[in-house]
């Protein structure tokens, strides 16, 4: 399974990479804002999508909402620091599957993947 | 930071700290005109979430080294179980000894590289800090009627850093109250 991490952050990108590996996902393509994951998104084969909310150029929410227009039924796991309650109501009506607060433990990251894809 | 970057910084007008210690007179550079402090803070604090970031990555490389070694010894160690000297119930059990201990530092450096979770979530704070700055900034351009506004929100700003922990989890099971909750209501 191809997994997509989009954020803007390099160390938390190795961190979720490390993490995935760790559960046996280790098929993994990056992109560093809304943009540039969109442009991987597009090169094709990727099956989920890990994103950041808080990123330069195209936020993560942004980014949801494009992908969900183009494809409704890839899940989508937002993993962020937005912890507010209104925060993550909005992301879900933006078509997020799931979500996870940062910091987050590896059980939680992996009890969350393997929710959308069960 | 290392010293090419502050003197990079210092050669920039950041004399604040050498000044202070060594030179009461009020520096040349305050009496240029349209000077930005704002704009200056939110340069230097980019600076330091940037070089943040990159010491966080030189520290996430010795940790993959670490796991790589670890993942060395134990298929060492796998190889000297096969060995026909190595099935004396003593020998077997120091071998199990050192696997069980490697695994003990492949998962302590597992935890420290979750730990380094702490450099996104401190970067977003800085920033959550910066946009009061520039709000602060602006006020005060708009109550003098001088001075330049600064260039306004950046896109990757958070407005709810203020509620985000360092415990992993923290926000674990408010978040998960929340998605059961957004799901039944959509359910009904």
């Amino acid at each position: 399974m191809k997994i997509l991490i989009v954020d803007d952050s390099s160390t938390m990108r190795r961190i979720i990479i490390n993490t995935l590996s760790r559960i046996g996902y280790t098929d993994v393509v990056e992109g560093e804002n809304g943009k540039s994951g969109l442009e991987r998104l597009g090169q094709g084969g990727v099956e989920m999508i890990i994103t950041d909310w808080n990123m330069p150029e195209m936020d993560g929410l942004e980014f949801v909402k494009v992908v969900r227009g183009q494809n409704p039924g890839i899940p989508i796991l937002m993993v962020t620091t937005n912890a507010a309650k209104e925060d993550i109501v909005e992301a879900l009506q933006a078509g997020v599957n799931n979500y996870v607060v940062k910091p987050f433990t590896p059980d939680t990251l992996k009890e969350k993947i393997e929710s959308l894809l069960g | 930071m290392d010293q090419s970057e502050i003197d990079a910084l210092l050669a920039g007008g950041s004399k604040s700290v050498s000044q202070s210690v060594a030179d009461p007179i009020p520096p040349a550079e305050s009496q240029e005109p349209h000077r930005d402090p704002s704009g200056h803070v939110i340069a230097e604090l980019d600076t330091v979430t940037a070089v943040t970031e990159r010491e966080s990555n030189k520290v996430m490389d010795q940790l993959d080294q670490i796991c790589r070694l670890v993942t060395r010894q134990q298929e060492l160690i796998t190889g000297m179980m096969a060995h026909a000297g190595s099935q004396d119930p003593g020998v077997q059990q120091a071998i199990h000894e050192v696997a069980s201990a490697g695994k003990e530092i492949q998962d302590k450096v597992f935890e420290a590289m979750d730990l380094m979770q702490f450099q996104d979530i401190t970067r977003q704070k800085l920033e959550r800090i910066l946009n009061h700055l520039r709000q602060i900034h602006d006020y005060i351009v708009d109550l003098l009627g001088t001075g330049t506004k600064s260039e306004g929100k950046r896109a990757s700003i958070s407005n709810t850093i203020a509620q985000t922990g360092t415990t992993p989890d923290e926000n674990k099971a408010h978040a998960d109250a929340v998605i059961e909750a957004f799901k039944s209501k959509n359910k009904g």
